[in-house]
């Protein structure tokens, strides 16, 4: 095993992924999220979502309440299928 | 009962189950991931890409550091899964075994990290092969041995009052709506309630009894195993619960986030090696569970939760060093299977090992704001509290109408304060609401 940092378990995304997004110029956790894959794995953030915020403030020299977080989508655990299969359509929801 | 566990709580029968073909002794009904690690067995499987090892960090079914193959279906969390007599777990993402795993070699051919943009684009032929090989030696897990059992068809439930969250805040808001004559029903993601009172070394699992009953005396109804999966902001904000065979749509007009927060880690080398967990898993393993994460523990954190978990570890046999974290710091671990030290770092940059076979990290939770801000809530990043705490007033009242937000969400606090600002903003509900 090699020595590695690591901020986001799910998807082995290290901390000099990160560093090195942020050199490429991908300044926020949207972008930086799209460009390593953090928060993309089983837990969507749960364990790595605040660290890379904190790691991104530092390195950008911003103020943590400038850091806006990635939008949060649904499912937020992993969910069977079988159960969105089983519910019924709610045709007059949202498109 | 083993040298790990502690005759300090009651146990389920003795069981025995497997782990890639080997047994293990458990009790049934707790979690297979404290029966390995009570049995000195924190590798739980290999990571995604790189094939390191892997075990449980937060041993409360938040993070994905334990997925295993769970009697043929990939992907479960060891750290929630019940032990049953003959449960068979197996490592993902490893070949023969996780013990042993071929493809570890990965980790070493890319040292700092994987630019996957970049890999091997320089030529077309080399980037072929190359994404072809990756995508073999890389994944998670095999698909089912055989179909999921049908599911129910999905319900609608409308209530006065949603509680999302069965921890010392969401049991006091609910004990609070539900005296108010309030339709309430509280939502709990594991497979027992009382969230984080579950790892306070204060008396928690007691306290968490007592609130449990308050609460449904009160005539909340308590629903654990019920997992908000998403709130629908554009459909009146209807939140989606997954139940461990329906979907249930729950609109309700009043919604309150008591989601706590998840366990945090540190940043340093290997901080992702079997027996590195958080020091509210520790503090869970020893008062819920009566398991010391190893005999010699090192526990990482100068707060007030850190120097009561070293000291309960202590007084329960555990051989402690605490590393505050702040004029000392932990930079790496020895251990290529699993933690057999911490290495520490002082202000002026020596360096020293300290033999370990568990580290325990504090760090604040980080508040579990994503069901929050999908229902349109406003969050700020703040470090101390943890990460993106729900901006609310005094009473827990956010932005939008009817969603409201207590404990841990809003910042780090623990759970003494966060049981009183649930209790503050069932209140405040239950007088917005126009309760009894």
């Amino acid at each position: 095993v090699s020595r590695k940092i690591v901020v986001c378990r799910c998807e082995d995304v290290t901390e000099a992924d990160v560093v090195h997004a942020i050199e490429r110029g991908y300044g926020d956790l949207e972008e930086v999220k799209r460009y390593t894959g953090f928060g993309t794995g089983p837990c969507q953030g749960k364990e790595c979502h605040a660290l890379v915020a904190s790691l991104i403030a530092e390195r950008t020299d911003r103020a943590p309440a400038k850091v806006a977080p990635f939008t949060a989508r649904p499912p937020l655990q992993p969910t069977s299928l079988a159960l969105l299969a089983a519910a019924d359509r709610d045709d007059e929801g949202a498109p | 009962v083993g040298e790990r566990r502690r005759p300090s709580v009651e146990r389920g029968a003795p069981v025995t189950i497997s782990f890639d073909g080997r047994a293990v002794r458990g009790f049934a009904g707790e979690p297979a991931a404290v029966a390995l690690l009570a049995a000195g067995r924190p590798l739980l499987g290999r990571s995604i890409k790189y094939h390191r090892p892997r075990g449980a960090f937060c041993f409360e079914g938040h993070c994905g550091a334990c997925l295993v193959r769970v009697d043929g279906l990939p992907n479960q969390r060891a750290c929630v899964e019940p032990c049953r007599e003959g449960l068979a777990l197996e490592g993902q993402n490893a070949f023969p075994s996780a013990e042993l795993d071929a493809l570890g070699a990965v980790d070493l051919a890319f040292p700092g990290g994987m630019d996957h943009h970049t890999l091997m684009t320089g030529s077309h032929i080399l980037n072929a092969v190359t994404r072809k090989v990756v995508r073999r030696l890389s994944g998670l897990g095999r698909v089912p041995d055989r179909p999921a059992p049908p599911a129910a068809p999905g319900e609608d439930l409308a209530v006065d009052v949603a509680i999302v969250g069965g921890g010392p805040a969401g049991l006091a808001a609910a004990e609070a709506c539900a005296r108010a004559r309030l339709a309430t029903a509280l939502f709990d993601d594991q497979p027992e309630l009382g969230g984080s009172l579950l790892a306070d070394l204060d008396g928690g699992p007691g306290r968490a009894a007592a609130a449990i009953a308050g609460a449904r005396a009160a005539g909340a109804a308590l629903h654990p195993g019920a997992v908000a999966i998403g709130a629908f902001a554009d459909d009146g904000g209807v939140v989606a619960i997954a139940t461990a065979d329906r979907l249930v749509r729950v609109r309700a007009r009043a919604t309150i986030h008591a989601t706590g927060g998840y366990p945090q880690n540190r940043r340093f080398a290997d901080n992702d090696r079997p027996g590195v967990i958080a020091a509210r898993a520790a503090a869970r393993l020893l008062v819920r569970h009566g398991v010391v994460p190893g005999e010699r523990v090192v526990v990482v954190g100068d707060q007030p939760d850190a120097l009561r978990l070293a000291a309960a570890l202590a007084a329960a046999g555990a051989t402690v060093a605490g590393v505050d974290g702040v004029r000392e710091r932990i930079v790496g671990v020895e251990g290529a299977r699993a933690v057999a030290g911490a290495i520490v770092e002082d202000a002026r940059g020596a360096r020293r090992t300290i033999p370990c076979d568990a580290i325990a990290i504090d760090a604040p939770a980080a508040p579990a704001s994503e069901l929050w801000r999908q229902q349109g809530g406003a969050v700020e990043l703040r470090p101390a509290a943890g990460g993106f705490a729900a901006v609310v007033d005094a009473d827990g009242r956010g932005a939008g109408p009817g969603a409201w937000a207590c404990g841990d969400v809003a910042g780090y606090v623990g759970p003494r304060a966060a049981a009183a600002a649930g209790a503050r903003t069932g209140a405040a509900v239950a007088r917005a609401l126009g309760g009894a």
